[in-house]
This record gives structure tokens, C-alpha cells and sequence, in this order.
């Protein structure tokens, strides 16, 4: 089949899934794994395939001709799209049941449908009103899918941050897309880089799309979104839904003319964003806060690969722009798989504890080994370690960074500050993720939550499974996943140039390969051996303290101290501290709290004082007929004046 | 001899960091003390013959700031019992961070300035910004009277860097003063810091604040 | 054939050779101190000792605490077999290798503090905690010192890389990779493999709850550890590339043990620092790398 009727399969199976969504819930699961099944269907032949499909329909919506496209660059988003948006559908089956959830999970189907859809008509559209439309229509369903559990207040509350922020972002997209179809008199996208007028336009695109991304100082949204929303819509939100911003900015600086500052500007970008994205999320006590703040840090990590791109095109098309770009969309596909598994990991927590607090988990390990041992995968794939998928993509971006170095133009002054930073960003990463699974997997339980935790079913596990497949795959054979890569990286540009596999992947896959068959067999060794003598348990030695408590154990807060502390300059955190006093000392305090520092410390000073500058203007409304027409009379005088002082001149 | 020259530079640029990072003072006056023989050497290594003035003002360089100033200062010290804590109002890292971001950012600029062509290879330039910064940040970030003057005296080292790009046109004698008004104000500096010691029973100069009016 | 016997000989090497040097570094500040010392092969018994041990197990801990030092010690190993030992070459050498080795060492990292947080323990938790903190100055450190590196030799594969000296800011090099190989492996001014308080331990305090065989494996992951630092700083500052293979071999030698040596000084002469003072320390070794990376791109554009 060609992409195009699989593309019309997907787009009924989803429509048939919103409209039986409410009502029929075994058939909505079919339908939608139906769509996603055949949506990764037409985005894969067009990536192994050499042609994009493209399609002109002499319908018309909005007054423009339907114009869809699927190349390179979309349709490596499409899949990704695909795989989570099945992944997904399926873990919502058991996470977020009719049973436990009779009111809102009839609605949950209907707008996961709609999300999958809409996201992949902003992949599919090739014309600018219509990239809107399905832009909108995505906007909306995610907010009904944050909001599903709307009875909490902090639910709603974070809802609406999403909403209003993503509408900040959509009016610099609507005037990108506007002032694009404004010089070039149409809608229609296409590659157009030979228009240098349309050079400055990035900077629109770039804010606009940079505000869904999520990054670092847009990214307020971001973490009260995801931490509220269900976990498996956490997981297509920061999987998926982020990367469509990313989505924008590769597609628009592949079709349009950019700025020579534009490379710069979004390694800064991305560099910021992931040393700062990844310092918070260290911080965070609450799970999903902290896996929402590393969403930053990935999205930084991918934009550090686009700058470098960028970059590259500003210095002759160098092969290492090529390289750093197919970094970038690796990691799109990577961090799509591992952090949708985590966040499914968190749920799969949440679930059997009720709490997002990782200070009153702990010793997780025997009531979920599943959960434990996939979210500790996804743990060592998020902090890049080998032999896992971040890694590969990481590698990847790390490469075109040294040959940006070695090259010692002007590019190495970017490069060499944004590989040592990314270099910080992945030791915080490993800190963040072995505090985290630490604090809830280990140790001894704190809380009778933690407890009585049990282990989640089929539904919930199977999707994990298959995202932990796929970061084992990426990770151990990069090569398969090189061909899309690579036709992706092509797309980009118009410009096309051959990339040659200039990595040697093959190699890398080897000894990642090698690392894992020696890994097991070392621990099968060792684990038989301590087995083999005579193995005894007894209680935590602790240098001898007869009596360990379950509160002695090191808590979430005080792993981070020693970091958030170098970091206090950004975090602001506030303190609680009373101390002992007296030789019997009754209580000593030391609370410490990250707060959302943009979000409190800036935009909302920032909105008050706009706030308050508004409301003394409405003070000019007060319902008195007489002002008005003084007001009127008013500005009539002034037009007068204006008028006749534009008339002398 | 740019080679020479540069190297010491190189160290001068080194100290200031050390100056910037270290928690007690006397190791700032061994830093600045050690800067200060090290630029004192450079007006040698600049003159291609030898120059019986250059080499005296050379030597009295390396005798007044890596002598007898920080025998002054240390002397203050003991007299009045000064801790050798630092106390910073700028973290130690912040501070080296600052610095060595200045330092790197002084010597991009430095490229883009338009200099002599004979001191286009060269770090005077670099290195005399990045004292200068140094004595700033260690002026504004510490507490203590005696660390601002080693902070004003560092300072004072990067203006004679600056100096030696013009050592062909400017009289030694204008040389030969500063030096001497330098050793003139640490001398008294000493004297006022023990005075003050024993007047407010302190050096803080957070508490020096109640002194106004 | 050729290849196995290559990969033998660098195992050997590695897993023979690297516990002697903490038995060197004991011996030199025995010396200072004026005391005759353990043997040098101290660590060979002890190793052999735990290793017949039975294995205590806490009753907190999952499978991780046995498998987590396994993967630790491999992931070092694996990191020392892409490291070039003088004219044998490393294992395996292909372009981008420096950051998988980087990335090893932060897998053994991982594994580590994974093992250490099994236990529950308060104690563990904070030489963990400060591990993983410290690691974050010490990667940029040593990622600055092998952008320097490529930056120098317009390679990304560590052959090339440890091949030429490390030219004008070998100093520099040499002062910075000192420090992250004490910071690394946790010696004097950083942690104090010696002492017995617990509060001010890292390395040290992660490992109490071990015993017997994860003990041995640990203890000899940390001295491939050792050895691989004094390697690579050796290799990084000498131009062992220009020299004649028997002459490298020497020379390598003889840089290893100087730096053994100099550990085993410092530990005598120095004492830990304060925790507050770490992260100063940390940050001019960072410092002293990025001096190093400019200058070679300095040196590079002229």
C-alpha cells in the first residue's frame, strides 16, 4: 500500500476511535492501535522508501487547497508519534480504566484519539493555515487530556498555565505564518531558502515553537502539566507533544533562509536549557516533576544538535552539522522512547502508592520487580549510559560538537562551551536518575503506602515492555535505525548531500553488543559465587547502629543538597530551618522546596504588575453615560489634531 | 623573549586566579607578592640592550611589591591580629569563575583591539584586563580592609601592565613615582588598620558602615 | 588469533597490574612517615582473602547490590581497554571512542552509588550523594581535557589523541588531570581512604555493607580505576607517539610510576580538605583543563 491510503487507514481508524471512544471501549483500543499501526506503516516506507509522498487535493478547507506532504523529517515524527500513541492507548486501558475511573475515562479515549490525530495533521500539512488548524485542535486536546482528573484543583490550575502558555506561543506562530503568507502570497510550505527577505521569520518560529518545546525560560508550563496529567498522557506530552516544537523549528530552519546568528543562538539555546532543565529536575521531590524538568534537558540536548546544524550551514555545509542534526533526531526518537517508559514507570508507581513523593516511597524493589527493572532501563538510557539508545544520540551530538572544535573556526567558540556543558547536564542526568530510582525502589519503605504496593497488570506492563524493546534495539543495533536517520538529515535541506555513515555506528553497536554479554555474564558470575559460599542476611550494618530506622535513610532532598546548593543562584529555594536549642533540644526543623522559580519568581511579578496597570485603566469604565460621550468627544478632538498635523506636513 | 614574556603573563594571569580562589590571606599577599616580581622582571625582558634605568626601576619593582609591600601588609596583620580568614561576600567559586571568564573574555577582546603590531602576539594586553578585573572582583567581593588593599594592589599591577605597552615613551620617572606614592600608601594603610583596630575593635568593613556622620 | 592474544595481554595487564599501585602509594607514605608499610602486594592477599569470604547481605538489598559492582568493574575494564597502553595500542580504537570511555566511567558510577543506596544506610546515601555531585565538576573537567586533546590532534579516537604531547598546555594538562585522578578515585584532599569516620568518607562509606567476593570486585574495579588515570594522564602529557615502541613502553612505565608516587606524596603531605572546600578545588582542576583546551586551539589557529 501505498503511504498515502495507509495515511487515509490511520486517519479513519482514529476518527472511528473518537467517535466510539465514549462508548465502546475495547473497540476504541482496537481502533487506535489500528491508526498508530498504520500511521508507523506509512511513516516507515517513506523513510526506507527514496520518495516523499505528496499529495495536492482539490479540496479545499479554509479556503486553501489541502496540501499534505510526508518526507524525511516528518515522518521520523509520525513514528515516533505512532509507537508512544499506541503505547499509550493501551497503558490507559489499565491505568485509567472505566472501573476506577467511570466519569473520565470514556473522555480520555475520545481526546487521545483527537491528540494523535491532530498531531499528526501538523505533521502531515504542507500549508500554513492548515499547520495551524491541527496546531490548535492539539493545543486543545491536550489540555482535555491534562485536565481529565478536573476535580483537583492544582489539576485545573495546571491546565490553564498549559493553555494560556501554549497560546502565547500559538500568537507568534500565527504571526510567523501570517507575515510568511503576507511575502510570499501563499500559504502553501515548501522549501523556500533562496528568499533571504524571509530570513528574520526564524525568530518568530523560533520563540513560538520554542514555548511548546518547552525551553528553559518558556518551559513554565511544563512541569505542573506533567506532573498532574495522567501518567500516560505525561508520557505522549513530553514523548511526543514537546518534540512537535522541536518538529517546528527543524522543519521551518530547513525550508526557510536563517539568520548566520541563528546556530549560536540555538546552542545557547539548547545548552542553557539542559544544564538549567537538569539542575531543577535534581531538585524536585515530586517523581513527575522531576522526570517533566529532564523533558528540559533532553529538548536542550536536541536543540544543542539543531544549533549545530545550524551552525554548520553557516560555515560551508561542514559534514559535522550533519552530523550533530542526526544527534538531535536520534534523541527525539530515543528520548520519546525512554522517558514515555519512565513516565508509564511513574504511573505504574503512583498507581500501587497513590503518591508522587519520593520521600515516602522507598523498597519498591519486592513488590514491583517488573517496574523496578524497567524503570531502572529506562534510567540508564535517560543518563545516556551505555549500551543504551541515549547514548548512541548523545555520541552522535558529542561528535559533531569535537569536529566543530577541531575545526577551529569560529564554530568551536559554541562548540567547546556546549560540550562541556552538555558534558555537566549528563553527570546531573545520572545523579538525578540514580537518586530517583534510588529513593523509590530501594532501601526500606517509608510510608505504609510504599508498603503495600503491588504490582501492575498486563496492559501497563506490556507497553513498557515494548518502549524498553525499543531503547534496547536503538542501543545495541544504532545501525538499524541509521538508514531513517539519515533520510531525515536529508530532507532537511533541499540541499541534498549523501551522508555517508560517517560514525561507525557499526562499531559502537559491536561493543555495545559486547558490553551487555559481558555485563551478564559478570553478574551471573558474581551472583553465583556470593551464592556459592555461604550467603547470610542480616540487618543493614550501618557502621553498627543496632537500631536503623526507616527515617534515618537518606532522603531525596538531601541526595541533591550538595548540587541544588551550586545551583541556589537559579533554583531560589526556600528554606525552613529551625534549629535545636537547650540540652534537650524538642524539635528540629530543615525543610527545603524548590519552588517553580520562573514561573513565581518572574512571570508572575510580571503578570501582576500587568494585572494592576490593566485594572487602572478599567478604572476609565464606570458605567456613567456623561464620560463616555466626554470620552468620545475626546478622541474625536484628538483625531482632529492628528489629522490636521498630518495634513501640514 | 615574547615567548619569556608571555609566559610570565601567562603566570601573572595564573595568580590572579590563585588570588581569587584562596581562603586566607596570606596566601592572597604571596600571590600578589609573587605577581608583582613577576611584572617587575618584564621591563627587562622588553629592552632589547641594557639600560641602566630600566634595570633600576626593575629592580626596585621587584623590591617594593614583592618585598617590601607584603612585608608591610604582613606586619599590619600581626600587629593588629587580624584573622587570616577571608570572608567573602562573593563565593570563592563564583569568584574564580568570574575570573576566568574575564580572563578568556580579556583575551578575545584583546584580538579585536586595534594594538602596535608589535604587541599584536603578545598577552600584555589580556593580561593587564584580566588584573584589573581581578582587583575588581576581589574589591568587591571580600570583606576585610586588608584583602581590598591586596585587591587595590592587584589592580594596580594590571594599570603597569598597561604601563608597559607605552615603557618607550613614558619617563621611568612617572614609574619610579607610583611605585614610591604605592609603598607611601601601604605604609600608612598599615598604620591606619592597626589604628582603626584599636579605636572599633574591628576591620569588618560591613561594620565600618556606622561610621558615616 | 592475533587479536585474541592482544586482548589477553592487555587483560592481563590491566587485571594484574592494577593492584599493585595502591600497594606503591601505601609503601611511599610509609616511607615518609618512617614506617616499614604493608608489602606491596597487600592487595593481592586482601583480594584473595575476600574473594574465599562468604558474602553478607543486608536484608534491604535486591540482586542490584551483587550485580551493581559487576557492572561497575566491567564498565571500568571496558573503559581501560579502549585506553592505549604506549606502543600496544588499545584493544579497540574507532573515532569517537573517548566518549564512549568517558561514558563508561559514569556507568561505573552509576552502578555504584545504584549498590551503595540498596543498603537503606544514612551513610551511604551521603558518600553517594557526594559522588554523584562531585562526578558533575569532574566530567566537565575531564571532558575539557579530552576536547584539548582532540582539539590538539584533529581526532576524536584516543590513539591519535594520546599519540603527540599535549604541547603548550601540558602544564596545565598535567595539573588538571592530577586533580580529577585524585578527585576520581577518591584519595587525599578528597576523601581519605584511610580513615575510619564515616561522616567524612566517599568512596570508602559506599562500600561498608559490602563483603567477600562484590568486596574483591569492587576493590579491584577501583584500582583499574587508578591505574587507568595514571595512564592517561601519562599518555596525555608525554609525547609517547614520537618515541620508539621499547622506549614508549619505558616511558609509560616510568610516568605511571611517578604519578603513583606522587599520589602516595601528597597523601602524606597533605590533609583532606574541607567538604566546603571540594568544589573549589574541583572547579580549578575544571579551570586548569579549559586553560589547557584554549591554548591548544590557540596554538592550533596560528
Amino acid at each position: 500500500m501505498t503511504p498515502g491510503a495507509l495515511l487515509l487507514l490511520a486517519a479513519g481508524a482514529l476518527m472511528a476511535g473518537i467517535v466510539s471512544g465514549p462508548w465502546f471501549a475495547r473497540s476504541w483500543l482496537t481502533f487506535t492501535l489500528a491508526g498508530a499501526i498504520a500511521g508507523l506503516a506509512a511513516a516507515l516506507s517513506v523513510l526506507f522508501g527514496a520518495a516523499d509522498w505528496e499529495w495536492w487535493s482539490a479540496f479545499s478547507l479554509g479556503g486553501e487547497l489541502v496540501h499534505l506532504r510526508l518526507d524525511g523529517v516528518s515522518a521520523l515524527f509520525l513514528a515516533l508519534l505512532c509507537v508512544v500513541g499506541g503505547a499509550g492507548a493501551v497503558y490507559a486501558r489499565e491505568y485509567w480504566s472505566e472501573e476506577t475511573y467511570p466519569a473520565s475515562a470514556p473522555r480520555g479515549h475520545l481526546w487521545w484519539s483527537g491528540l494523535v490525530l491532530s498531531m499528526g495533521l501538523v505533521l502531515v500539512s504542507s500549508n500554513g493555515l492548515h499547520f495551524l488548524i491541527g496546531w490548535e485542535l492539539f493545543t486543545v486536546c491536550a489540555y482535555f487530556l491534562i485536565t481529565l482528573d478536573r476535580q483537583r484543583r492544582e489539576v485545573r490550575a495546571a491546565g490553564w498555565l498549559y493553555l494560556v502558555a501554549s497560546h502565547t506561543g500559538t500568537v507568534f506562530l500565527f504571526a510567523f505564518f501570517s507575515t510568511l503568507a503576507a511575502r510570499t502570497g501563499s500559504w502553501d510550505l515548501h522549501p523556500m531558502q533562496d528568499q533571504a527577505a524571509l530570513t528574520p521569520l526564524f525568530w518568530l518560529a523560533l520563540a513560538g515553537f520554542g514555548v511548546k518545546a518547552g525551553v528553559f525560560p518558556l518551559h513554565v508550563w511544563l512541569p505542573s502539566a506533567h506532573a498532574n496529567a495522567p501518567s500516560h498522557v505525561s508520557a505522549i506530552l513530553s514523548g511526543v507533544a514537546i518534540k512537535m516544537g522541536i518538529y517546528g523549528i527543524v522543519r521551518f530552519s530547513g525550508w526557510l533562509p536563517v539568520p548566520a546568528e541563528a546556530g549560536g543562538v540555538v546552542i545557547g539555546i539548547g545548552a542553557t536549557s539542559a544544564l538549567l532543565g537538569i539542575a531543577f529536575a535534581f531538585a524536585q521531590n515530586d517523581l513527575k516533576r522531576l522526570l517533566a524538568y529532564c523533558s528540559v534537558e533532553n529538548i536542550g540536548v536536541i536543540l544543542i544538535g539543531v544549533g549545530g546544524a545550524l551552525l554548520a550551514v553557516t560555515n560551508g555545509d561542514a559534514p559535522w552539522g550533519r552530523l550533530a542534526l542526526a544527534g538531535a533526531l536520534l534523541h527525539v526518537w530515543n528520548h520519546g522512547a525512554f522517558k514515555a517508559l519512565l513516565f508509564f514507570g511513574a504511573g505504574s508507581v503512583l498507581h500501587a502508592t497513590g503518591t508522587r513523593e519520593m520521600s515516602k516511597l522507598g523498597g519498591l524493589w519486592r513488590t514491583m520487580p517488573w517496574t523496578t527493572g524497567l524503570f531502572l532501563l529506562g534510567s540508564v538510557a535517560v543518563s545516556s549510559l551505555p549500551p543504551l539508545n541515549g547514548f548512541v544520540s548523545e555520541w552522535l551530538v558529542y561528535l559533531g560538537l569535537f569536529d566543530a572544535a577541531t575545526s577551529k573556526g569560529t564554530a568551536a567558540w559554541a562548540a567547546m562551551p556546549a560540550a562541556i556543558m552538555l558534558a555537566m547536564a549528563g553527570a546531573i542526568a545520572m545523579a538525578s536518575f540514580a537518586k530517583a530510582g534510588a529513593m523509590i525502589f530501594l532501601g526500606s519503605p517509608r510510608t505504609r503506602a510504599a508498603e503495600q504496593a503491588h504490582e501492575c497488570g498486563n496492559f501497563m506492563r506490556a507497553p513498557m515492555l515494548a518502549l524498553a524493546g525499543v531503547c534496547v534495539v536503538i542501543g545495541l543495533a544504532p545501525i538499524l535505525i541509521w538508514p531513517l536517520v539519515t533520510r531525515a538529515v536529508g530532507s532537511w535541506r533541499a540541499v541534498e548531500i549523501a551522508p555517508e555513515v560517517p560514525a561507525p555506528l557499526i562499531t559502537l553497536g559491536l561493543v555495545h553488543v559486547a558490553l551487555t554479554i559481558l555485563v551478564a555474564t559478570a553478574a551471573a558470575w558474581l551472583w553465583r559465587k556470593a551464592h556459592a559460599t555461604d550467603l547470610r542476611r542480616s540487618p543493614t550494618w550501618d557502621c553498627g547502629y543496632a537500631m536503623p530506622a526507616v527515617r534515618m535513610q537518606y532522603t531525596s532532598a538531601s541526595f541533591a543538597g550538595i548540587v541544588s546548593g551550586w545551583f541556589r543562584w537559579v533554583l531560589q529555594p526556600e528554606r525552613k530551618l529551625r534549629r535545636p536549642h537547650g540540652n534537650f533540644p524538642a524539635e528540629a526543623i530543615r525543610l527545603e522546596r524548590v519552588p517553580e522559580t520562573v514561573l513565581e519568581r518572574i512571570i508572575g511579578p510580571v503578570s501582576v504588575a500587568i494585572m494592576r496597570g490593566s485594572t487602572s485603566v478599567r478604572r476609565l469604565q464606570h458605567g456613567r453615560l456623561q464620560f463616555y460621550i466626554l470620552y468620545l468627544v475626546v478622541g474625536l478632538i484628538g483625531l482632529g489634531v492628528l489629522v490636521m498635523l498630518g495634513g501640514a506636513q | 623573549m615574547n615567548e619569556s614574556l608571555n609566559f610570565l603573563i601567562g603566570l601573572a594571569m595564573g595568580l590572579n586566579l590563585l588570588a581569587l580562589g584562596s581562603s586566607r590571606l596570606p596566601a592572597v599577599i604571596r600571590a600578589m607578592s609573587l605577581q608583582g616580581m613577576a611584572l617587575g622582571l618584564m621591563p627587562l625582558l622588553m629592552e632589547d640592550h641594557f639600560d641602566w634605568r630600566v634595570s633600576l626601576v626593575a629592580v626596585a619593582t621587584v623590591a617594593g611589591k614583592g618585598f617590601v609591600i607584603p612585608m608591610l601588609l604582613r606586619r599590619a596583620m600581626r600587629a593588629a591580629q587580624i584573622d587570616r580568614e577571608m570572608e567573602p561576600f562573593i563565593g570563592f567559586v563564583p569568584s574564580l569563575l568570574l575570573g576566568a571568564g574575564g580572563t578568556i573574555a580579556a583575551v578575545a577582546l584583546a584580538r579585536q583591539l586595534p594594538l602596535l603590531p608589535e604587541h599584536a602576539g603578545s598577552l600584555l594586553v589580556p593580561g593587564a584586563l584580566a588584573s584589573v578585573l581581578t582587583g575588581f572582583v576581589l574589591l568587591i567581593g571580600r570583606a576585610k580592609a586588608i584583602s581590598q588593599v591586596c585587591g587595590y594592589l592587584i589592580l594596580e599591577n594590571g594599570i603597569y601592565l598597561f604601563g608597559l605597552l607605552l615603557i618607550k615613551s613614558t619617563p621611568l620617572l612617572v614609574e619610579a613615582g607610583i611605585l614610591l606614592d604605592l609603598t607611601v600608601g601601604v605604609f600608612v594603610i598599615g598604620i591606619i588598620v592597626d589604628r582603626i583596630q584599636r579605636a572599633f575593635d574591628s576591620l569588618d568593613t560591613r561594620k565600618l558602615t556606622t561610621l558615616r556622620e | 588469533m592475533i587479536l585474541i592474544l592482544d586482548v589477553l595481554l592487555h587483560l592481563a595487564i590491566w587485571l594484574l597490574l592494577a593492584p599493585l599501585l595502591p600497594g606503591i602509594i601505601n609503601k611511599v607514605k610509609a616511607w615518609v612517615a618512617g614506617r616499614r608499610g604493608p608489602p606491596v602486594l597487600q592487595l593481592y592477599y586482601d583480594l584473595a582473602k575476600l574473594w574465599r569470604k562468604g558474602v553478607v547481605l543486608s536484608t534491604l538489598a535486591s540482586p542490584g547490590f551483587v550485580i551493581g559492582p559487576a557492572v561497575g568493574w566491567i564498565a571500568v575494564l571496558g573503559a581501560a581497554m579502549l585506553l592505549p597502553l604506549g606502543p600496544a595500542g588499545a584493544v579497540l580504537s574507532f573515532r569517537g571512542d573517548v566518549l564512549l570511555m568517558v561514558y563508561l566511567l559514569a556507568l561505573a558510577r552509576f552502578c555504584t552509588a545504584w549498590a551503595a543506596m540498596e543498603t537503606g544506610s544514612a551513610f551511604e546515601g551521603m558518600g553517594a550523594a557526594r559522588e554523584v555531585s562531585y562526578a558533575v565538576l569532574t566530567e566537565a573537567a575531564i571532558i575539557a581535557a579530552v576536547l584539548s586533546l582532540s582539539v590538539q590532534s584533529g581526532s576524536t579516537s584516543l590513539v591519535a589523541m594520546l599519540a603527540p604531547a599535549a604541547g603548550a598546555g601540558a602544564m596545565l594538562l598535567a595539573a588538571g588531570l592530577f586533580t580529577v585522578l585524585l578527585a576520581e578515585n577518591c584519595r587525599v584532599p578528597f576523601d581519605d581512604p584511610n580513615t575510619h569516620l564515616e561522616l567524612t568518607m566517599i568512596h570508602e562509606v559506599m562500600v561498608l555493607d559490602h563483603s567477600g567476593p562484590p568486596l574483591a570486585v569492587i576493590l579491584h574495579g577501583a584500582a583499574i580505576k587508578l591505574l587507568f588515570f595514571a595512564v592517561l594522564l601519562t599518555e596525555a602529557v608525554l609525547p609517547l607517539g614520537k618515541l620508539s615502541p621499547a622506549a614508549a613502553a619505558g616511558v609509560l612505565l616510568a610516568g605511571v610510576m611517578v604519578v603513583t608516587v606522587g599520589v602516595g606524596l601528597v597523601e602524606s603531605l597533605l590533609a583532606r580538605l574541607a567538604f566546603r572546600r571540594v568544589p573549589l578545588l574541583l572547579t580549578t582542576a575544571f579551570l586548569l583543563c579549559l586553560f589547557a583546551l584554549l591554548m591548544a586551539w590557540k596554538g592550533g589557529a596560528e
